[in-house]
C-alpha cells in the first residue's frame, strides 16, 4: 500500500513537472492589464482589442522564435488598489511581459511591482511623466507624455487669442498633471488663467462650477481628466448658457462623451494621437480589425497593438525571454510599428510622439483643426 | 448687483441638489427611526430607480410616445414600483433574518447588500455612464443679457416642487394615517407595539417601501437633471444623503429635509466662493462640528433609552 502511494505521488509529480516543462517551452505569457469594468472601461476595450489582435497575428505568423504568445487578461478597474492586486496576480502566474496599465494612477503603483519582480511593462496609454521619471529599467510606453500633450493644447489655446482661460481638472494624476502642463504653457505665452480648480471624479453635479465659470466670463475652458465628468460639465454648461469653448486631452476623446453630453459635445477640442488607422500602411491591419467587427480608431487600439509587437520583436532581437535582455534590445534598436518608427530613450519614453488637435462633433466624429 | 445674482445662482444650485439629498435621506432616517439600523443599500435602491426610469423612458420612446406628462408619469410609476419591491425584498432577505441581533450584524448585511446590488447593475447594465435624456428644458433668466445672468431651469423648479410635495405628503401620511400612526408607535417601542397588536413586520416593510419609492423619485429627477447615470452613483449620493440625515437629526423627517438643504447649499457655496476642491471638506467638517456640539443632529430628539 505504502509503495503504491509513493509510486502514485512520484508519477503524478513527474507528470506535473513534464507538463510544466512542455508548457513553458511553447508559450510566452503576455499579461494585459487594464479596466474591463468601471467608469473608463471603454478605453480598456480599446487596449484589449488591440493587444489581442497583435497576439493573434503574431501567433498566426508562427509566434516569436517558435514560441506562441498567450494572453493573460486582468481587470484593474483603473483603481490603484486593484492595480496592485492584479499586478501581484500576474507575478504569481509567471507572466514576464505586461501590456498595461491604462490609467496613470494604476500604472504607477503596478510598475513598482513589475520592476521589483523583473517584469517588463509597456503601457499603451499612461501619459504621466512620473512613470518613467524613476529610473526604472523595465518600464516602457507606446504613447506620448502629458508634458508633450499639455504644450500642444496650451499653444493651441493661446494661438486662438483668448481673453481669459479657466483650467479644471479631476485631481487625479493624469488630469491634474496635464492641466498643470497646460497652465504653465499658457502662462509662458502670457495668457491669463482666470481659474485653476479641481473637481471630484465621480461627481454628478457641476452646477456650482459652471456658475463660477460663467461669473469669471472665460472664453476657453481646459479640462484635464476623463469624459464622464467633462460630458456632464458640457451638458450642464449648455443648460446654463455658458458659451465658452472647451478643450480636453485624449482621455475625453471617445464616443461615450456624446451619449452623455449630446449636442453639447459639438465643437469640443481634443488633443489626440494622430489617427494611426488612417495611415496608408496600416490599412491591412485596419481591415483585420473590421473583419472581427472591432473599431481600430480608438486612441489606444494601435498603441496596444504596438506594445505587443514591440515585446515580440524585442524578444526576437534579444534571442531570449529574459526581460532585462529584451529591455536592452528595445533601447538599442528602432522599430517599425503601426504607430510609426519607435525609438526609446534611456527612460523608456519614445523619442518622438506627436499629438494633434481635433474638433469633436455631436455625432461622435472628429475633424483635425488647422 | 452682479454679486447678488451670483449668490442667488449658487443658492439655487445648492437648494436643488439639497432637495434631492433630502429625498434620499428620508429612506435612511425612516428606517433608522423605526428599527435603529442604517440601511446602506439605500443609495443602490436610488440608483436602481434611476435605471428603471431610464429603461421606461427608452421603452416609451421606442413605442413612439412623446407626450411629456405620460413619459414622466409612466417612468415615475415604473421606477417607484421596481425600487419599492427592491426595498421590500432587501429587507426580507438581508435584514429581517438578522433583526434584533447585535447592531453590527445588520450593518454588515446592509453593506453586503449594497455591494451586491452595485455589482448586479454593473453586470446587467454595463459599467459605462449612460446618458439620460433631459426631458424638461429651458428656464427663467434674471439680469441683463450682457453680464451675469441668474438662471433657474424648469428642471430645478420641478425638482424643488416635487421634493416639497413629497415631503408634505409624507408628513401628512405619518401624522394622519393609520399606518403612519403605527409607524410612530413602532418607532417608540417596537416590542410594545407588537404586544398591542400592531403587525410590526408589516410596518417595517412599509417603511422600506416608502423610503425606496421616494428614492426612486429622486433617481428619476436627478438622472434628468445631471444627464448621466452609472452603477456607482448611488453609493456617492447615498453617502451624502446619509450625512444629510445625520446632520438634520437621524430619525427625524423634517430633520432630513433641513439637513439635505443645508448640505446642498454648503456644498454649492463652497465651490462657488472657495474652490470645488474644498466642497467635501466643508460639508463633512460641518457634520463633525454638529455632531460635536449637538450629537443628535439639528432636529433630532435626545435618545429616550432605547434598547
Amino acid at each position: 500500500m505504502k509503495t503504491s502511494v509513493k509510486k502514485l505521488v512520484t508519477a503524478v509529480s513527474a507528470s506535473v513537472a513534464l507538463m510544466g516543462a512542455g508548457h513553458a517551452a511553447a508559450e510566452i505569457k503576455i499579461g494585459i492589464a487594464g479596466p474591463v469594468t468601471g467608469p473608463v472601461a471603454q478605453y480598456g476595450d480599446m487596449q484589449f482589442s488591440g493587444a489581442r489582435m497583435a497576439i493573434e497575428r503574431i501567433n498566426a505568423d508562427g509566434g516569436v522564435n517558435g514560441e506562441m504568445l498567450e494572453a493573460v487578461e486582468v481587470d484593474d478597474v483603473c483603481d490603484p488598489k486593484q492595480a496592485v492586486t492584479v499586478a501581484n496576480r500576474l507575478v504569481n502566474d509567471g507572466v514576464r511581459f505586461v501590456v498595461g496599465h491604462l490609467c496613470s494612477s494604476s500604472t504607477q503603483p503596478a510598475s513598482d511591482i513589475y520592476e521589483d519582480e523583473g517584469i517588463l511593462m509597456v503601457t499603451p496609454a499612461s501619459t504621466s511623466p512620473d512613470i518613467t521619471e524613476r529610473g526604472y529599467e523595465l518600464v516602457f510606453r507606446t504613447i506620448g507624455l502629458d508634458s508633450m500633450q499639455g504644450p500642444v493644447a496650451g499653444n493651441h489655446i493661446s494661438s486662438l487669442n483668448p481673453e481669459r482661460v479657466a483650467i479644471v481638472h479631476d485631481k487625479q494624476q493624469y488630469g491634474e498633471g496635464i492641466a498643470t502642463a497646460v497652465r504653465d504653457t499658457l502662462k509662458d505665452a502670457g495668457v491669463e488663467v482666470a481659474l485653476f480648480e479641481g473637481i471630484t471624479a465621480g461627481d454628478k453635479d457641476f452646477s456650482s462650477l459652471v456658475t463660477k465659470l460663467k461669473q469669471a466670463d472665460v472664453d476657453y475652458v481646459y479640462y484635464g481628466g476623463y469624459h464622464p465628468e467633462l460630458g456632464l460639465i458640457l451638458r450642464q454648461a449648455r443648460q446654463a448658457d455658458l458659451d465658452a469653448i472647451f478643450m480636453g486631452p485624449e482621455g475625453v476623446g471617445n464616443k461615450d462623451i456624446n451619449t452623455i453630453a449630446g449636442d453639447a459635445a459639438e465643437g469640443l477640442l481634443v488633443t489626440l494621437p494622430p489617427a494611426f488607422d488612417e495611415k496608408a500602411e496600416n490599412q491591412d491591419l485596419v481591415k483585420a480589425f473590421q473583419d472581427k467587427g472591432e473599431d481600430p480608431s480608438g486612441p489606444f487600439v494601435l498603441t496596444s497593438y504596438t506594445a505587443v509587437q514591440l515585446i515580440a520583436e524585442g524578444i526576437e532581437q534579444a534571442g531570449s525571454t529574459e526581460p532585462f535582455d529584451v529591455a536592452a534590445a528595445l533601447r538599442s534598436a528602432s522599430f517599425n510599428t503601426p504607430i510609426g518608427t519607435v525609438e526609446y530613450d534611456e527612460k523608456g519614453d519614445m523619442k518622438s510622439f506627436e499629438f494633434v488637435v481635433y474638433e469633436w462633433h455631436s455625432d461622435g466624429s472628429k475633424t483635425p483643426v488647422n | 448687483m452682479q454679486d447678488l445674482l451670483y449668490f442667488f445662482q449658487q443658492l439655487i444650485n445648492g437648494l436643488t441638489i439639497g432637495s434631492t439629498y433630502a429625498l434620499i435621506a428620508i429612506g435612511y432616517t425612516m428606517v433608522y427611526g423605526i428599527i435603529g439600523m442604517i440601511n446602506f443599500a439605500h443609495g443602490e435602491i436610488y440608483m436602481i430607480g434611476a435605471y428603471t426610469a431610464l429603461i421606461a423612458i427608452t421603452g416609451l420612446a421606442a413605442l413612439g410616445i412623446a407626450w411629456l406628462p405620460v413619459i414622466l408619469i409612466v417612468a415615475l410609476v415604473c421606477a417607484m414600483i421596481v425600487s419599492s419591491s427592491m426595498g421590500w425584498a432587501v429587507e426580507r432577505v438581508a435584514y429581517r433574518p438578522v433583526r434584533g441581533r447585535h447592531r453590527l450584524i445588520p450593518l454588515i448585511s446592509a453593506i453586503g447588500m449594497s455591494i451586491f446590488l452595485q455589482n448586479y447593475v454593473h453586470l446587467a447594465q454595463g459599467s459605462r455612464n449612460i446618458g439620460f435624456p433631459a426631458l424638461i428644458e429651458g428656464g427663467f433668466r434674471f439680469g441683463s443679457a450682457d453680464s451675469f445672468q441668474t438662471s433657474i431651469s424648469y428642471m430645478q423648479i420641478t425638482i424643488f416642487i416635487t421634493t416639497l410635495v413629497c415631503m408634505t405628503l409624507l408628513s401628512l401620511f405619518i401624522s394622519r394615517s393609520r399606518i403612519g400612526r403605527a409607524c410612530r408607535a413602532v418607532s417608540q417601542d417596537l416590542g410594545m407595539a407588537n404586544l398591542l397588536g400592531i403587525d410590526t413586520n408589516r410596518i417595517i416593510s412599509a417603511t422600506f417601501i416608502i423610503g425606496a419609492a421616494l428614492a426612486a423619485v429622486a433617481g428619476l429627477f436627478l438622472g434628468m437633471y445631471y444627464g448621466s447615470i452609472d452603477p456607482l452613483f448611488g453609493f456617492i449620493a447615498g453617502l451624502k444623503a446619509f450625512t444629510a440625515a445625520v446632520l438634520g437629526g437621524i430619525g427625524s423627517i423634517p430633520g432630513a429635509m433641513l439637513g439635505g438643504l443645508i448640505l446642498g447649499v454648503a456644498e454649492s457655496m463652497t465651490s462657488g466662493y472657495l474652490s470645488g476642491e474644498y466642497k467635501d471638506v466643508v460639508s463633512f467638517g460641518l457634520l463633525i462640528l454638529i455632531l460635536l456640539f449637538k450629537p443628535t443632529g439639528l432636529l433630532g430628539k435626545p435618545e429616550v433609552e432605547k434598547i
